[in-house]
């Protein structure tokens, strides 16, 4: 359960930070970001929110799991995970107590396009904190014996996880989706491919990709532009610049529709629907945020919701949602339902697939959406969490810092015909691709 | 995901929301910066402006929970919080959220075993709307027996995914209704199954009228508001609505416990789960910061006891935690947990926990390892404040147990933990039995069908 709600929270996250967003009016709560780019390439985003007396720093590393070789999956997610447990001078333990008897925390994973190192550390610590950073990213030490304790963490927790049917769901599903391509496999590898991975395949991963042209480096907090410039560019300056390799990813995505059913002995099927996604560069990525957001992003009121939920009784929770990456990812329908309302279930949210295909939303609806998505944009960054990831992600997807400015009319501009023109261009009922996990026989879908 | 039943799993929501645990404080204290009053009609308001962004979050909080039920009608809290938004008089149904989303606002709700708040999270500029909407259904809620059958359909679709399919929620759930016999801490927040069908359009009505009202409730906004504004504009909303009879709160207290209990709970799963619950006095004893700061050593961090004996070095478990309710109604469980690594044994694991335990109880913890777990509860604190809706439920969770002033005595207290302290309440408390222990056997998953699982079948359509 813990591990399903991480994986959603994640996906919902994902999805919500690209919609990034401006109330109609002035947007007072953000203040002033710097930007800036050292000689090695580092990009440097720097934001003053001085309320409290700490500071959160987000490094984003172009170093994902779409560039786990094959047979190696897990790598990515091994190297960035490995950061943590140790360096050339000093042991995982002796790290951990410092961070810990300064009530900071240091975290470090990966998902599937890049790599994160987040610290948050209290306004007197920020010297040390920044050390420790620092140190744990440009010399880990990768002691074989600590990389083969994660290794074994890693394989109990893909075995855990089998417990937990939307996950189980959502992993056939992207297996089904993608015949071949940088998504098609889990961030933290399978169980097979995890066997596979030793330090020298971490080491040459993190020689390969762990370098400042392809970063990019977030400050949000209790610390001045003078205090950014004598306390923290000094440390970031000295990582060596280094070319990285392009890698190209032919992607392939399957074609439906296609069934794959799952049996478990639950009292829920678990039900994933859905093809094809896009990339978060696609120019329709606006028109497409305000036509999922009426057809199963918008909570309440929603279709799918209103429909599943609302009308019949059938889901607690019922969404659907683009995942766009900097790669075209999926678009999918998530919902649980009691096994024997399994095909009713699926049925009426395909037919809301095609409604919105077929019939021109009404204006009300159309305003409705659009004033959720302007209106509620300042929430999106109300603490430093939330802004320290909306300003990386805004610069990995190259949005420009005058985004925020633009986006009230990027979602202002868009029209019924619009809606219309890209549910019928994006979404795909009769190629769908489904995913049930449940007791099969109560589903009646033996 | 909308109507969130948050419930007191420790270590679920000390992954997900572990800010709510973590009541501490820093600085100047909350007393010079809340504004408290008192309506007429019994309604408390506290208000707590911060003009960091242009922002508020309005919640209003009822005294009421699964405590305040009875055997046999459990979960009726929680079913009443989702036909909250099924309209009033003059509010229809499902208006209330279009409401609140077309003024750019979030919305949700959540029931635990003290309470069932509301909150509206929004633009400072929209927050009549929020005053209206909650004022209106806090004394005009049209209960319909339509919208109840097929919220009753949706509630228990929440329970077959929160707790029915998921063998360690399961877990949690025997074990509190094994070391709670006689206190309403034994049944599930979201209610037994059974009981969920038995629930009567009347039993909603009478739990309305009983426990939603001015004198049973209190409201926390914090944000981007002038206080001189804002009361009036409260004021006008809820002023009127009467005051109702403050519903008794007493609950029977649960008896010390005379010996180990132990359950199990068999369920098809991959890896056992390991839970042990000891009985513990609540907020208003200077013990319980004791137990904040013993739950800090065991499990805060990477540096933790848990985290470095179990997890790295003896290499016995996936995870392992360690949880303490402070802001309780009624004195809850101090939970320890761990889930073994594949091919542990449950046995090794309790072995070690149990070692994590006598070593608190025999041996004085360090000064510097003390100074740590202080430091971390204290930096935590302050890291919470950064949210404006976060720091409003910490407040009102004060309020709910012990009123919200003690939220200025809790980095004190907590600052005043001595190893002996540490050391004495791990032996008052934390001893054999006093304790609840659970474990999830898992079950060989049994081959149901000829084919493997996982395996693809392609089809051309479907009914």
């Amino acid at each position: 359960m813990r591990k399903a709600l991480k994986i959603l929270i994640l996906f919902i996250s994902v999805f919500l930070l690209l919609w990034l967003g401006l109330p109609s009016r002035p947007l007072h709560a953000l203040p002033p970001i710097r930007k800036m780019v050292l000689p090695n390439g580092l990009v440097i985003l720097h934001c003053v929110e001085r309320s409290l007396p700490f500071a959160t720093f987000q490094l984003l590393i172009d170093a994902g799991s779409r560039l786990d070789p094959t047979g190696k999956e897990g790598l990515a997610y091994l190297t960035a995970r490995g950061l943590l447990l140790g360096t050339s001078t000093q042991t995982a333990a002796a790290i951990n107590e410092k961070l810990d008897f300064m009530g900071a925390s240091l975290s470090a994973s990966s998902g599937r396009d890049n790599a994160i190192l987040s610290l948050r550390v209290l306004k007197k610590e920020i010297d040390k904190g920044t050390d420790l950073f620092m140190e744990t990213l440009t010399r880990p030490a990768y002691p074989d014996g600590e990389i083969q304790k994660e290794i074994d963490k890693m394989l109990a927790a893909i075995q855990s996880a089998e417990d937990d049917p939307g996950t189980v769901a959502q992993k056939a599903f992207q297996n089904a989706l993608f015949l071949q391509g940088p998504y098609r496999h889990p961030v933290e590898g399978t169980k097979e491919s995890v066997k596979q991975l030793t330090r020298e395949g971490v080491l040459q991963f993190y020689r390969t990709y762990y370098h400042p042209s392809h970063s990019i480096l977030t400050v949000v907090g209790d610390l001045t532009a003078e205090e950014l410039k004598s306390k923290v560019l000094p440390i970031f300056e000295r990582w060596p610049r280094k070319a990285i390799p392009k890698k190209p990813f032919p992607i392939e995505f399957a074609k439906g529709p296609i069934i794959r059913k799952i049996d478990k002995p639950i009292t829920q099927a678990n039900i994933v629907i859905g093809h094809k996604g896009i990339s978060r560069d696609n120019p329709d990525f606006y028109a497409l945020t305000v036509m999922n957001y009426m057809l199963g992003a918008g909570g309440f009121v929603s279709r799918l919701t209103e429909e599943i939920r609302i009308k019949r009784g059938l889901a607690y929770s019922v969404a659907s949602f683009f995942n766009p990456g900097k790669y075209p990812g999926a678009f999918q329908i998530v919902l649980q339902t009691k096994n024997s309302s399994a095909r009713e279930a699926i049925a009426i949210a395909l037919q809301e697939m095609q409604r919105i295909r077929n019939e021109p939303v009404s204006e009300k609806e159309l305003e409705g959406a659009k004033k959720y998505l302007i209106g509620s944009f300042p929430m999106r960054l109300d603490t430093q969490d939330k802004l320290v990831n909306f300003l990386t992600q805004l610069e990995y997807y190259q949005l420009g810092l005058d985004y925020p400015k633009k986006y009230p009319s990027l979602i202002q501009s868009v029209t019924r015909e619009e809606v219309l023109r890209v549910a019928n261009r994006y979404l795909h009922p009769e190629n769908y691709i489904l995913v049930v996990v449940a007791n099969l026989k109560e589903a009646g879908m033996e | 995901m909308h109507f969130r039943t948050l419930r007191i799993r420790p270590w679920f929501l000390i992954l997900l929301l572990s800010f709510l645990l973590l009541p501490s404080f820093s600085g100047a204290g909350l007393r010079e910066e809340v504004f408290e009053t008192v309506l007429p009609n019994g309604l408390k308001v506290l208000l707590l402006e911060n003009h960091k962004a242009p922002l508020v979050t309005f919640q209003v909080w009822y005294r009421v929970g699964s405590r305040n039920e009875e055997w046999g009608k459990t979960g009726l809290s929680h079913v009443l919080e989702h036909m909250m938004f099924k309209g009033t008089e003059k509010v229809g149904p499902e208006k209330f959220t279009r409401m609140i989303q077309e003024n750019g606002g979030n919305f949700n709700a959540f029931t635990s075993y003290d309470y069932t708040a509301y909150y509206e999270n929004l633009s400072s500029d929209r927050i009549q709307v929020a005053i209206d909407l909650e004022s209106d259904r806090m004394q005009n809620l049209v209960l319909r027996g339509e919208d109840f059958r097929t919220e009753r359909m949706v509630v228990v679709e929440e329970r077959r995914l929160r707790t029915e399919d998921n063998p360690q929620a399961l877990l949690i759930e025997q074990i509190m209704a094994t070391a709670f016999q006689i206190h309403p801490y034994r049944w599930p927040i979201i209610g037994w199954m059974e009981d969920l069908s038995r629930l009567t359009l009347e039993d909603l009505k009478d739990y309305y009228r009983i426990y939603y009202s001015p004198v049973n409730a209190f409201l926390v906004v914090a944000g981007d508001f002038k206080k001189e504004d804002l009361l009036p504009r409260i004021e006008r909303a809820f002023g009127s609505i009467p005051r109702g009879v403050a519903p008794d709160q007493e609950k029977r207290k649960e008896p010390a416990q005379i010996g180990e209990r132990r359950v199990l709970v068999k369920k098809e799963a991959q890896l056992p789960y390991l839970v042990m619950g000891y009985h513990v006095p609540n907020i208003p004893t200077s013990d319980s910061y004791a137990l904040e700061v013993i739950a800090a050593i065991l499990s805060r961090g990477r540096s933790s006891r848990l985290y470095r004996n179990l997890i790295q070095e003896k290499r016995l478990a996936l995870g392992a935690d360690a949880d303490h309710s402070l802001l309780s109604h009624d004195p809850g469980l101090f939970y320890i947990a761990a889930e073994p690594l594949p091919g542990k044994e449950v046995a090794q694991v309790e072995k070690a926990l149990d070692q994590e335990i006598e070593r608190l109880q025999n041996e004085l913890v360090k000064e510097e390892e003390l100074e740590k777990a202080k430091n971390q509860l204290e930096a935590a604190f302050i890291y919470s404040q950064d949210s404006l809706f976060v720091q409003a439920i910490l407040l009102a969770r004060y309020e709910i147990t012990a009123g919200w002033k003690a939220i200025d005595d809790y980095i004190p207290s907590v600052r005043k933990v001595t190893s002996e302290d540490v050391k004495r309440v791990a032996n008052q408390y934390l001893i054999q039995d006093n304790r609840t222990t659970g474990i999830l056997v898992p079950l060989a998953l049994q081959k149901r069908r000829p084919l493997p699982e996982g395996s693809p079948i392609r089809e051309r359509t479907i009914q």
